[in-house]
C-alpha cells in the first residue's frame, strides 16, 4: 500500500479501515520525553518519534489560570476552581467554584472566543497540518462540572436529590466545549479527543440510567458538532465501561481509548462486540507492562493488542492511559518499535 | 410494632431519605426504643444493606453519598440519647491519601462508610508524607492506618510509607489497608499491606476482619 501520512493514517483508522500500518499517538509526561530525546521541544519530540497524531490538551494549553499561592502551587482555573498541583504536576481542585444556588445565578462563563487560548494549536497546525493528525482535546462535561464546579461530594448528591442543579451547571460547560471546539476545528483540527473517566477500576462513577440521563448527552451534543464539521471524534474514559459501552457507542463517537486493561477490559472482546461500530484506540498497559515490564513483555504485549484488535482495521495502538512519569523510557521507545515492526498492514504477526 | 419501626428506619436509609430518617427515629424514641437499639437494629442494617446494594452493582456514587449523609445526619441526631458508656466504638481507624495525591474523594467516602458503621475515624487529609503517616501512628492508639492513592504515578508512594514504618519500628502496633484507583490486591500484597478494599464497602468488611475477635 501506498505510504500515508500520519493523518491519513488516523483519519483511516477512525473510520474502521486498514491504513498501511497502524498508527500510534498518545500523551507524554515531559520527565519521559527528555530521558528519549534531552532539550527537544515537544514538537521536536513528535517528530523524532515520527507520531501520526500530537495531542493539544485543553487543560495545558487552552485553559486560563490565576496564580493564588505560589509557594504551595495553587492556582485559580478559569471556571473559578481552586486547583492544587502535586510533585507530580496533576493539578487537582481543591476548592470548588460554585457553592450555593447564588454563586450560579451570578456565575459567567469563561470567554470560548479569547484568542490567547489557541496560540500553541494554531503553532502546531502550521508546523504539521497535512502531515500529522493534529488533535484537540477538551474535557468532557462530566469531567469540569463534578471536578471544578462542584466537587465530586455535591455533583453526585445532587444527580440524586437535584437534578436541576446538575443539568444547569453542565449546559454553562457544555456551551463553553461546543464554542472550544467549533474554533478548533476551524484554526485546523483535525480529530477531538475527549478526555474525562465514566468508570473506575470496579464500577461506573454513577448508573448506566444516570450516565444516560447526565453524562452521554452532553458527549452526543459533541459528536453533533464534530460530525458537522467533518471531524470524527474519540471519547476516552478509563475504567470498567462494559455496562455503558453501547450508551458510548450510542452517542456516535468514532473512536474509544483506552480500553482499560487494568480495569478488566479486554480489546480482544471490545473488538468482536462493537469493532464493527467503532475504531478501538489502545491498550498497552501503562499500569504494569510500561512500567515494571522488559522490552520483551512489552513488545510481546504490542503484538497481543495488533492479534486481538487490529485486523480488518478500526485501531490505532495507544497506551492505556498516558506516558506518564512512571513509564520507563526504553519501554516506550520498545512501544513505539514494535509498532512500526509488526504494524504493518495486512498485519503478520508469526 | 418495633421491628417495624425499626424495619422502616433501615428502609428510609437505603433510600437516603433523610426527612424520613429523622421523623422514624423521633417515632421510634416516642416509642420508647432504646436509643443504642435504634442504632444498632435500625440504622446499622440500613447502612450495611447499602453497602451491600453497592457491591453488587445496584447502587453508584450518588445513591452511597445520599444514604452516607442521611445516615450521618441520622446519627447527629441520635447522639444526645446515646449512653455513652454502652456504646463502644468498633475500633480506631487513622486514614490518608499519600504524598503526591490530593484525590480525596475515595477516601472521603470510606471515612463515611467507616463511620456510618461505628468507627471512630481520624482523617489526616490529603498529600500526606510518609514521615507525618509515622508521627500519626506513634502519637495515637489506632487499630488500623488506611492508605489511599488515586494515581498509578502515586501508588509507589504506598510501599514507601509501610517501609517508613517499618523503619520507625512501628510497624508492628498497627494493621494496614490500602486502598485507590490503581490499586489491586497482587499489589497489596507485594508491598506487605494487611488488606486492600476495592471500594468503601469492602474497606468496612476488610476492616472488621482485621480487628482481633472478641471472646
Amino acid at each position: 500500500m501506498t505510504k500515508l501520512s500520519g493523518v491519513e493514517r488516523m483519519l483511516k483508522a477512525l473510520s474502521r479501515q486498514e491504513p498501511d500500518r497502524v498508527p500510534h499517538f498518545d500523551v507524554h509526561n515531559k520527565k519521559v520525553r527528555e530521558a528519549i530525546l534531552p532539550d527537544a521541544s515537544y514538537e521536536e519530540f513528535v517528530e523524532h518519534m515520527d507520531l501520526d497524531g500530537i495531542m493539544v490538551l485543553d487543560k495545558v494549553n487552552a485553559w486560563s489560570y490565576e496564580v493564588v499561592d505560589e509557594s504551595k502551587n495553587i492556582k485559580r482555573d478559569q471556571w473559578g476552581a481552586l486547583v492544587r498541583y502535586t510533585a507530580e504536576d496533576l493539578g487537582v481542585p481543591i476548592q470548588f467554584a460554585i457553592h450555593s444556588q447564588r454563586d450560579l445565578d451570578g456565575y459567567s462563563m469563561p470567554d470560548p472566543d479569547d484568542p490567547k487560548r489557541y496560540k500553541w494549536l494554531q503553532e502546531v497546525v502550521k508546523r504539521f497540518k497535512g502531515e500529522r493528525a493534529i488533535m484537540a482535546h477538551a474535557t468532557d462535561v462530566f469531567d469540569i462540572a463534578k471536578e471544578s464546579f462542584l466537587g465530586d461530594e455535591a455533583y453526585f448528591e445532587a444527580i440524586v436529590n437535584n437534578p436541576e442543579l446538575v443539568d444547569h451547571v453542565n449546559k454553562i460547560v457544555l456551551d463553553y466545549n461546543l464554542r472550544y471546539l467549533k474554533n478548533c476545528i476551524e484554526i485546523g483540527a483535525d480529530i477531538v479527543l475527549i478526555s474525562g473517566d465514566y468508570a473506575m477500576t470496579h464500577s461506573l462513577f454513577v448508573s448506566p440510567k444516570h450516565t444516560a440521563r447526565f453524562l452521554t448527552p452532553s458527549l452526543a451534543r459533541m459528536v453533533e458538532l464534530a460530525h458537522s464539521l467533518n471531524v470524527p471524534i474519540i471519547k476516552h474514559t478509563d475504567g470498567n465501561i462494559w455496562k455503558i459501552f453501547d450508551l458510548i457507542v450510542d452517542t456516535g463517537v468514532d473512536g474509544i481509548h483506552p480500553i482499560d486493561p487494568m480495569a478488566g477490559m479486554d480489546i480482544g472482546e471490545a473488538k468482536q462486540k462493537y469493532g464493527q461500530k467503532i475504531c478501538l484506540c489502545g491498550n498497552i498497559n501503562c499500569g504494569e507492562t510500561l512500567c515494571w515490564g522488559t522490552v520483551d513483555q512489552v513488545r510481546k504485549e504490542v503484538k497481543e493488542c495488533f492479534r486481538k484488535a487490529a485486523h480488518g482495521g478500526g485501531y490505532i495502538c495507544v497506551s492505556s492511559n498516558s506516558i506518564h512519569s512512571g513509564v520507563k523510557p526504553e519501554n516506550y521507545v520498545a512501544m513505539v518499535k514494535a509498532i512500526r515492526d509488526y504494524g504493518n498492514y495486512p498485519i503478520q504477526l508469526d | 410494632m418495633v421491628e417495624d419501626v425499626l424495619g422502616n428506619l433501615s428502609v428510609a436509609v437505603v433510600e437516603g431519605d433523610t426527612a424520613q430518617t429523622i421523623a422514624t427515629i423521633d417515632v421510634a424514641l416516642k416509642e420508647g426504643i432504646q436509643p443504642n437499639d435504634i442504632l444498632t437494629m435500625g440504622l446499622f442494617p440500613g447502612i450495611r444493606k447499602v453497602g451491600e446494594l453497592f457491591n453488587a452493582g445496584e447502587y453508584y456514587l450518588p445513591e452511597l453519598i445520599v444514604s452516607g449523609k442521611t445516615m450521618q445526619a441520622a446519627v447527629n441526631h441520635l447522639n444526645p440519647f446515646i449512653d455513652k458508656k454502652s456504646s463502644q466504638k468498633v475500633g480506631k481507624y487513622v486514614i490518608g491519601t499519600v504524598t503526591g495525591d490530593v484525590h480525596d474523594i475515595g477516601k472521603n467516602i470510606v471515612i463515611m462508610m467507616l463511620r456510618s458503621n461505628g468507627w471512630e475515624v481520624t482523617d489526616l487529609g490529603v498529600d500526606i508524607a510518609p514521615e507525618q503517616f509515622c508521627e500519626a501512628v506513634k502519637a495515637g492508639d489506632f487499630d488500623i492506618l488506611g492508605l489511599s492513592a488515586l494515581l498509578t504515578t502515586t501508588m509507589h508512594v504506598l510501599d514507601e510509607t509501610i517501609k517508613a514504618l517499618e523503619d520507625a519500628k512501628l510497624r508492628d502496633r498497627i494493621k494496614i489497608m490500602i486502598g485507590g484507583a490503581p490499586v489491586t490486591q497482587k499489589y497489596a500484597d507485594k508491598i506487605g499491606a494487611d488488606a486492600y478494599g476495592r471500594d468503601a464497602w469492602e474497606a468496612v468488611t476488610k476492616a472488621e476482619a482485621l480487628l482481633p475477635r472478641k471472646s
